[in-house]
């Protein structure tokens, strides 16, 4: 009960942030257009695509749109649900806010795994809506169910999670929103997009073998993020997924983060 | 039953995150507040008072020294399901208002939602909030959030209160209302332990006080016994005839306050019952002896003035 009063002040928590909102304003815009694209579309653009390509056609296109969503929710998760999620810690632990939470009955481990689970349970509730909102007004428009994009569910939740872990491991230590957004932000839109490409772009220019090590250490300890987009894309496109290792990776730095947190948080005097 | 035992408590803080520097914000500090009692920690600014409620509770950690709440080691939470606590400076989430923040913070002590509705509009009503508590708290006054604080910590009805300068900007009114609101539960049993640093209010409520300077105890007792004035007499007579004066004066060393009204310092009962001997048989009329009291403001100052 303790534990999700907890969990459930992130929600309003998230909706005070005004930030979090914007998120969902994009999502319904999104769902909108979809509708009244596949709308418009049925009348001429997709009713003649059909004749002209066939069932297949449709089912490419369709999963086309779908790994284009991808790419979008993607991006709202990072841009706002990290920026929303980053104040979270750091304001908990404002003086004055932090000792009342401290004096209930409720141990520090639970504290920071209750923020941990709202949070993810939040975004995928975020998600759930966004993705499956999408997936319902293409697959009645296109009579094509694919239920593979609904695995970018829980794929995107966990994408979120391994960051948000992050977030929070910063946010304890130093109570700096501001450094946990430029850390996430650097993460997703720097470190992992360059170990992405190490060995096909990064390599080719680097070419000393200890550098190259040092780059490859640091992509097998740091979350991937665009390895785990590619995973999704697979699962969507219904090719075989090359490897799992990027996800069981990125969930050892999820619980690393996650343990390094409580173990700080347990001993800290506020 | 003693509700809070400490022994030896000691708390070093880093000066600095990366520095040897210590900070000794209380220095074997031992002392105990017994059930049903107001308790009072005075000292000044800097002295540990908030660094020992912040220990009791689990906030901040000890570095030395043993800590036992309702008899028990203070090692899990389970004990923080009977106390409330009002920090200093105590801030909530802005984004609630005082009915949902008073939600929030009772079922985070552990009640469930249909006491958490009905302490909600019975405390509300108990600090005059009544009529505030549909606004958001980031437009409440101070001395609203004190009082905000205040329904906080009293709402899962603890059997321990911990209270750092409750009165903090309230007003006279609110600050008469809040020492009743005090009394009365100290009269169903609770055990208070306060911070203040308004010495006069301490004194109106408190049973017992303890006077923390440089993290250490510099005296404990009754506000009664700390207060009263070694051995020191204030009479009243009718009057003081030419006859008595120098008597008075020389051979009992009184100090003439006025002209019906002297003070007296007896080293013993057999010394006061002498001098009273004295007035008797020259037919002085006593209308009053009292025993001298000091306030606590002065006590304090003294005391801690010495120490520097
Ligand atoms: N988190 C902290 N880190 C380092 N030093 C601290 C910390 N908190 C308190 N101190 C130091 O410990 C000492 C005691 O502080 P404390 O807040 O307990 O005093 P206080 O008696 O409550 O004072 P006041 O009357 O001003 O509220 C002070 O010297 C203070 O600087
Ligand atoms: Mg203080």
């Amino acid at each position: 009960m303790i534990f999700l009063t907890l969990m459930f002040s992130v929600f309003r928590e998230a909706v005070a942030k005004k930030i979090f909102l914007g998120f969902f304003a994009i999502a319904t815009l999104i769902i909108l257009f979809f509708l009244l694209l596949v709308n418009v579309d049925s009348v001429e653009g997709m009713v003649n695509m059909m004749e002209a390509t066939g069932e297949e056609g449709v089912k490419q296109l369709v999963m086309g749109f779908q790994v284009g969503m991808i790419t979008i929710s993607y991006f709202l998760v990072i841009t706002f649900c990290f920026i929303a999620v980053s104040s979270f810690i750091p304001s908990m632990l404002e003086k004055g806010n932090v000792d009342i939470l401290l004096s209930k009955p409720v141990s520090r481990t639970n504290i920071i795994l209750a923020k941990f689970l709202g949070g993810v349970l939040l975004i995928f509730l975020s998600l759930t809506y966004l993705i499956g909102g999408v997936w319902l007004i293409l697959s009645v428009k296109s009579g094509f169910w694919h239920f593979p994009f609904l695995y970018s569910i829980p794929w995107l939740t966990f994408s979120f999670a391994v960051v948000y872990a992050l977030i929070i491991l910063i946010g304890v230590t130093t109570q700096s929103t501001i450094l946990s957004i430029i850390v996430s932000m650097f993460l997703v839109f720097v470190i992992c997009p360059v170990l992405f490409v190490r060995e096909t772009v990064i390599f080719s220019f680097i070419t000393n073998s200890t550098m190259q090590f040092v780059i490859n250490f640091f992509y097998y300890i740091l979350p991937k993020l665009n390895d785990i987009n590619k995973i999704i894309e697979e699962i969507i496109m219904g090719t075989a997924v090359s490897s799992y290792m990027p996800a069981v990776s990125s969930s050892l730095f999820m619980l690393a983060a996650l343990l390094l947190s409580i173990f700080y948080f347990r001993r800290k005097d506020y | 039953m003693s509700v809070i035992a400490t022994k030896e408590l000691s708390k070093e803080y880093q000066s600095r995150t990366f520095s040897k520097e210590k900070i000794l914000a209380l220095n074997n500090f031992t002392f105990e507040v017994n059930e049903g009692e107001i308790f009072g920690i005075l000292g000044p600014n800097g002295a540990g008072k908030t660094t020992l409620i912040k220990i009791l509770l689990g906030i901040t950690f000890r570095t030395k020294g043993n800590v036992q709440i309702f008899g028990k080691e203070i090692d899990d939470t389970s004990y923080k399901f009977q106390t409330g606590y009002l920090p200093e400076n105590h801030r909530f989430p802005s984004y609630l208002t005082g009915e949902q923040a008073l939600a929030f913070y009772g079922k985070l002590g552990g009640m469930n939602s249909v006491d958490v509705k009905k302490k909600t509009d019975e405390y509300l009503r108990i600090v005059d909030m009544d009529s505030w508590r549909k606004t958001k708290i980031k437009k409440y006054s101070k001395g609203m959030l004190q009082r905000l604080g205040l329904a906080q910590a009293l709402m899962n009805d603890p059997k321990l209160v911990f209270l750092d300068e409750p009165t903090d900007g309230v007003d006279p009114i609110g600050r008469k209302q809040i020492r009743d609101l005090l009394t009365r539960l100290r009269e169903s049993g609770k055990t208070i332990f306060l911070n203040s640093h308004l010495l006069s209010e301490v004194e109106l409520i408190c049973d017992r006080v303890a006077i923390l300077n440089k993290g250490g105890l510099v005296a404990s007792g009754s506000v009664e016994e700390l207060t009263s004035v070694a051995d020191s007499y204030r009479f009243s007579v009718s009057a003081i005839a030419d006859d008595l004066m120098q008597p008075l004066l020389n051979t009992y060393k009184a100090v003439i306050k006025g002209p019906n009204e002297f003070t007296y310092k007896a080293g013993t009962a057999e010394e006061l019952n002498g001098l009273i001997d004295f007035l008797r048989q020259k037919k002085a009329m006593i209308l009053q002896i009292e025993k001298e009291k000091n306030t606590l403001e002065n006590m304090f100052i003294n005391l801690i003035g010495s120490q520097d």
